[in-house]
């Protein structure tokens, strides 16, 4: 049976594993498990210091801005983790600690999704009594335009684009901006609370799409386009009371969200303020001293307060380790000469130190070291090694040497590495390759772009990196869900490659047909078992050299309650987190 | 060096200074033209030289998402491939009349004036250049004042005991404090005072003065000081150059042959004399970082228009960056007239009238 | 009365040279002036224990800018290899941090974070970059600035007048933010060069071009009172042509002054390009650069050697060329001393 596919995988290993999972759906957390111990990694797999306690500020702050608050614009972990407070999607992940977060619960609709067609249309029914913040009801109509919205990328351009890659669109299909009286039949609203979804083809994992942040309803008489995130209408427990854009924005309690409604979110603080463009290490040094609460970016502590806390074991007591469904690596392309011969992509994987590669994203608390692709928390993840890289993981120069006599390149060769520039870590990844590299006369160019052209302009459009012979390119993705799909169908399938693609290298008809057959397959280990495919087949082709499983080092808000790390997002939960009145 | 000097057999009229002014204005409104059309250059000729295409510039405008033909779409609506005198004029309009920005569907306002559309978070920079200069000009204002009393006054006092202990010291000093640059004496002193002692605030804290002025200064003191240190030692130095050299002027004897006290001689013809080059160069100087105090900010993380810059530049928001070089040039050469206009009133060699 | 294209100084040189060509106030005779000077010059120099400290300091620097292969092969590493058994893998940092991190006769300014690379190689190395990008600039400037400013003094009238809004044009630019943005907009090949040799001509194209104002505006000073003078007059009567008078009688005159701004030139520039690299847009790592460095070295600022040590290099450096350039106008024109 094709229902709730890979929902049902992720609930199962959730029970299996029955990591001191507490308060299944949220409401109560001092039924089960959880510690108020401040040890190093308490909040993980745990509710660390669990209260229902409402009331009191919790103070985020943020190195950055985001793409948007808006929820049909936005495609950052954090930004989808935080926008829970004022935004409710169709379904939602269970905020639990440990892998039952990886399950899909029911938000905005009374149930998960119901099949029919098989796998093609998928019907959800809202709650009732639903309204938004000024009280006006919440109707399927209003879902249905956010997800008519966010797919004209020209207006909303950051958001996923699974919705208009799924939806049984119309040809010419016009969205809400080119006409406003827009309408499809792929998505249909037979009454005020009842929304179907009409698929190209059958999926099994539709409830990921509906928790999606473009399932929040937005009020069409109030979008403005992109200056909607200025004002954006709250349908979750908290709404904006000020919103200055590039500099900080508050939430504050949404008076007309009835928790009736809504069983999955305690809503602890009474407010909550965003401070945007902080510098890191003043924002490390806050956290640590009391003045700020949480690091926004869930990326963790930089190097110098990581020195700090790691020394001082009081200070490692408050901190968490998680780690995020995300891998750090390089994409090697194979239509570069010389690495257009496997043998000289396979000495490049060979002979890379992968303890360096590690070193720059922050060594032993910054991740571990991959031998393939799928992260271990996501279910059908296989061990594997095809190039083991020697005992202490810093590359096996024989087996590269062998590698570079087979491709005909003895002497090694020259090629050049692109790298998002502004990214440090990426930065001292390319140094750390051209180090090891050219221990077998692997001469590495170094050459940086920005982050916000890399993929559209740069190393992302594949005209521009074969004419400028781009060998090695720095690469990163983190699974938009735990799911094989989630984390293979952008950086895998071939037929995504245009300009602004995340797959920089992979170009296989195999790969691409296994991603298929796992979309369509009913058999849950069948499809496991379809992604560890891919896995190793992208593998053997040697066209990525994975870096690295990230973790970060984070540290606990001294005063915050209820406090754990979902990981769905690899970030402590910001929907569940409150703030100790004692 | 010089100050203005009147020309010698050329008689001043009390309606020259209105003729003087519009002369200046005009000189000012005509160089405003040639900075902003080296500006516009720079941001749209340059790239295109060095093998970008106007796709490329469009494609930072429809995000990563976009389909190439999108991407076209966009940069034929936006003019992109309009010839760029066209371009040049059209942005220039809309300083003065504001612009609209045809994104497809939306076509989205840029009210007069329009500094630029930022590509990247997609709105109009001209109310972002506003929200960022209060910082600027508190940093600024705040470290101008510090630099200009401890500089000239050290600087006359050298003057005056040349040669003295206190002179060696503090020309040794002002010597070392010009040859420390910002970015290291300020993260020195956020590594001392702040990380280390705990006294002062550490990097990007600012308050507005209004919402609170006392943690607006104890804010600021540590990048006013860290600025002020660099600005006083050359001001210090200029200073006591220029005392030097005024107290051994002609109309400096006059003065002490006419038997006026020495006080009186050196605050009231040398330090005027001295202080004509000053006034040039406080205008310039205090124009130029309000324009963007790029070091300073960027070292102690505070969200000013330097800061706002360099991080345009790192996610090549050209608009961001265009805005506030333009911003810049307008503070300079506004500053230029002020400081002209200010000549008249402390060098004694002027008299406009 | 003509106030509106009076030469003025601007903030970038430390201290403005002290004569006034237009002046009529200044008594004559106060001016550089022949050879015999030249001698009462040298001996000034000589006596000034600053300038001449500063002096050896600059010759050690060109000499360890040149031999830097060398010093690193005797006492150090290659500047870009990792030594990653100096570092704590937990923590990331060199594993002694007192007094400075790694420091050791090995290592003998420690070594850097996360990857250990030998501090003292990277210091050596990134005096040629500084060097070199500091004097080929401030040569541009010197040469663009001079014509510019013989030129507009010599002929005068509309090419003076142009010449003269140019330089005010360059004046008016916001220099700093203006070099960042045209460094971040060169892409990483263009004009058929690639790597550190693009950046570098880049650097020196960049500092140099918006600089050219200031030597410009006072070249032009000395030439339009030069050009007055008695024996410009007599050469003239005797039949001499513009080139002649240019090149044999003002272009000697202005060897003085031309010395004393450039050397003043070479420490400004040197912090400009210490300050572009600090900012992320000047040689790309992992090239040693001394502001490179202090960039990296924002993000471990708990370890004091790290910050430190290129800091002092730019203090040192820059510190030398001031003493030695200072002297060197005491010297040149004592009125300011």
């Amino acid at each position: 049976m094709k229902k709730r596919l890979v929902g049902a995988v992720a609930m199962s290993t959730a029970l299996a594993l029955t990591i001191a999972a507490c308060g299944g759906d949220g409401g109560d957390p001092d039924d089960s498990g959880g510690t108020a111990t401040a040890e190093f990694d308490a909040a993980t797999g745990q509710v660390f210091n669990a209260s229902d306690e409402q009331g009191g500020t919790l103070r985020y702050a943020i190195t950055e801005d985001w793409d948007s608050v808006d929820p049909g614009d936005t495609y950052y972990g954090l930004s989808w983790n935080l926008l829970r407070l004022y935004g409710r999607t169709l379904t939602m992940f269970n905020p639990v600690p440990g892998q039952g977060s990886a399950e899909v619960i029911p938000d905005l609709a009374e149930s998960l999704g119901e099949p029919s067609d098989d796998g093609r249309t998928w019907t959800y029914v809202l709650r009732e009594g639903l309204v938004y913040e000024d009280g006006t009801p919440i109707t399927s109509q209003d879902v249905k335009y956010a997800v008519m919205r966010s797919i004209h990328k020209e207006v909303l351009v950051n958001g996923p684009t699974y919705f208009g890659d799924a939806l049984a669109l119309e040809e010419g299909f016009e969205s809400p901006y080119e006409n406003p009286d827009t309408d499809t039949a792929a998505i249909e609203t037979p009454d005020d609370r009842t929304i179907v979804f009409h698929l190209k083809e059958p999926f099994g994992g539709f409830d990921f799409f509906a928790q999606l942040p473009q399932t929040a309803p937005v009020p069409q008489d109030k979008d403005t386009g992109i200056r909607y995130r200025d004002h954006v209408v709250a349908s979750g427990p908290y709404m904006f009371e000020e919103y200055n854009e590039d500099a900080n924005f508050t939430l504050v309690r949404n008076p007309n969200w009835d928790p009736a409604t809504d069983p999955n979110r305690p809503a602890l603080p009474d407010r909550i303020e965003v401070t945007l463009n902080v510098n890191q290490d003043d924002l490390d040094n806050q956290i640590l001293s009391g003045d700020l609460d949480v690091d926004l970016a869930g990326n963790g502590i930089a190097a110098a307060a990581r020195t700090r806390v790691i020394n001082d074991p009081a200070l490692l007591a408050q901190a968490d380790n998680p780690a995020a469904p995300r891998l750090w690596y390089t994409s090697i392309n194979p239509h570069v000469a010389p690495l257009d011969n496997i043998e000289c992509r396979k000495a490049i994987l060979f002979a890379a130190d992968r303890t360096s590669y590690l070193t720059a994203y922050g060594g032993q608390y910054g991740g571990d070291i991959p031998t393939h692709l799928l992260p271990p928390q996501i279910p059908g993840s296989q061990e594997f090694d095809l190039y083991p890289a020697g005992p202490d993981n810093t590359g096996d120069l024989e087996a590269a040497q062998a590698a570079l006599d087979a491709c005909g390149q003895p002497e090694g060769f020259a090629t050049k590495m692109a790298f998002r520039s502004d990214r440090p870590a990426e930065q001292q990844t390319a140094e750390a390759l051209q180090q090891s590299l050219g221990r077998v006369g692997i001469e590495l160019e170094l050459v940086g772009y920005p982050t916000g052209d890399y993929f559209s302009t740069y190393a992302g459009d594949p005209e521009f990196r074969d004419s400028e012979s781009l060998g090695l390119m720095t690469n990163g993705w983190q699974s938009d869900w735990a799911d094989g799909f989630g984390f293979f169908s952008q950086i895998v399938d071939s037929r995504t490659i245009r300009p602004g693609s995340s797959n920089l290298s992979v170009y296989l008809d195999e790969v691409d047909q296994l991603l298929d057959q796992a979309v369509a397959q009913t058999d849950l280990d069948a499809q496991q078992a379809i992604w560890a495919q891919i896995d190793q087949r992208v593998m053997e082709e040697a066209v990525i050299l994975p870096g690295v499983f990230s973790k970060a080092l984070t540290v606990r808000p001294q005063n915050g309650t209820n406090i754990f790390v979902n990981e769905a997002y690899g970030q402590y939960d910001y929907m569940m987190m409150g703030v100790d009145q004692g | 060096m010089a100050g203005p000097g009147p020309r010698p057999g050329r008689p001043s009229r009390p309606d020259i200074v209105v003729t003087y002014l519009g002369r200046r204005l005009i000189g000012a409104v005509l160089m405003l033209l040639v900075v902003s059309m080296v500006t516009f250059a720079i941001f749209f000729v340059v790239p295109l030289v060095a093998g970008g295409s106007s796709e490329n510039l469009a494609a930072r405008y429809v995000g990563r998402t976009a389909g190439s033909e999108e991407v076209a779409d966009t940069a034929e609506r936006l003019g992109f491939n309009d010839p760029l005198p066209v371009q040049y004029g059209r942005w220039l309009k809309g300083i003065v009349a504001g612009d609209e920005y045809d994104l497809g569907p939306s076509v989205e306002r840029c009210p007069a004036p329009c500094f630029g559309y930022s590509f990247i978070n997609r709105s109009p920079v001209w109310p972002e250049l506003l929200d960022r200069l209060p910082v600027t000009l508190s940093l600024v204002v705040g470290a101008a004042t510090i630099w200009l009393l401890a500089g000239v006054s050290i600087g006359v006092l050298s003057a005056l005991r040349r040669g003295s202990v206190f002179d060696r010291a503090a020309m040794g000093v002002a010597l070392g404090g010009v040859s420390l640059p910002i970015f290291f004496t300020g993260l020195l002193s956020l590594v001392i005072f702040s990380y280390g002692l705990g006294w002062t605030a550490p990097g990007s804290s600012f308050t507005p003065l209004l919402e609170n002025p006392a943690q607006w200064a104890y804010n600021l003191i540590l990048p006013w000081v860290t600025l002020a240190f660099l600005f006083a030692a050359i001001y210090a130095r200029l200073t006591r150059a220029g005392m030097l050299e005024t107290m051994s002027e002609d109309y400096i004897r006059t003065a002490r042959a006419k038997g006026l006290p020495e006080r009186r001689v050196v605050m009231k013809h040398g330090l005027r004399g001295a202080l004509t080059p000053i006034v040039t160069i406080f205008g310039l100087d205090v124009s130029l970082l309000m324009g963007g105090a790029v070091l300073t900010e960027s070292t102690f993380s505070l969200p000013g228009l330097g800061k706002y810059a360099i991080d345009a530049i790192t996610t090549n928001d050209l608009p961001k960056v265009m805005g506030v070089t333009m911003l810049t040039a307008f503070f300079v050469v506004f500053a230029n007239l002020i400081v002209d206009i200010v000549y008249g009133v402390v060098d004694p060699r002027v008299r406009l009238g | 009365m003509a106030i509106g294209s009076e030469p003025r100084t601007t903030g970038k040189l430390a201290v403005p040279i002290g004569t006034d060509p237009v002046d009529p106030s200044r008594a004559p005779g106060t001016r550089i002036e022949g050879r015999s000077l030249r001698q009462v010059a040298w001996r000034r120099l000589r006596r000034d224990r600053g300038a001449m400290a500063g002096a050896v300091v600059v010759i050690l620097l060109i000499l360890m800018a040149v031999f830097a292969p060398l010093i690193v092969d005797l006492l150090g590493h290659p500047p870009n290899e990792f030594h990653q058994d100096t570092i704590d893998p937990a923590t990331q940092l060199p594993e002694f941090r007192f007094p400075f991190g790694g420091f050791s006769a090995e290592y003998l300014m420690g070594v850097e974070p996360p990857f250990g690379r030998d501090i003292f190689s990277r210091i050596i190395y990134g005096s040629r970059i500084s060097l070199l990008i500091a004097f080929l600039a401030t040569m541009l400037s010197v040469v663009l600035g001079s014509t510019m400013g013989v030129i507009a003094g010599y002929f005068g009238g509309w090419v003076d007048t142009v010449i003269s809004r140019a330089m005010d044009v360059f004046l008016a630019f916001p220099i700093l933010v203006f070099a960042i943005a045209l460094a971040g907009v060169v892409p990483d090949r263009a004009f058929g060069l690639s790597g550190d040799t693009l950046r570098i001509v880049l650097l020196i194209f960049i500092i140099g071009f918006f600089n050219w104002g200031y030597i410009a505006r006072i070249i032009r000073g000395q030439t339009l009172s030069l050009r007055e003078r008695e024996f410009v007059d007599a050469a003239r009567s005797l039949g001499a042509r513009g080139p002649y008078i240019i090149f044999k009688e003002i272009v000697p005159n202005l060897i003085a002054p031309i010395v004393i701004y450039s050397t003043l030139l070479i420490p400004t520039n040197i912090i400009f390009e210490a300050a572009l690299s600090f900012l992320g847009v000047g040689i790309r790592p992992p090239t040693a650069t001394w502001g490179g460095m202090l960039s990296e070295a924002v993000r471990y600022y708990t370890l004091p050697h790290f910050v430190f040590w290129p800091g002092l290099a730019i203090f040192i450096t820059v510190l030398s060329f001031n003493l030695f350039g200072d002297g060197l106008r005491d010297a040149l024109d004592p009125k300011t001393r």
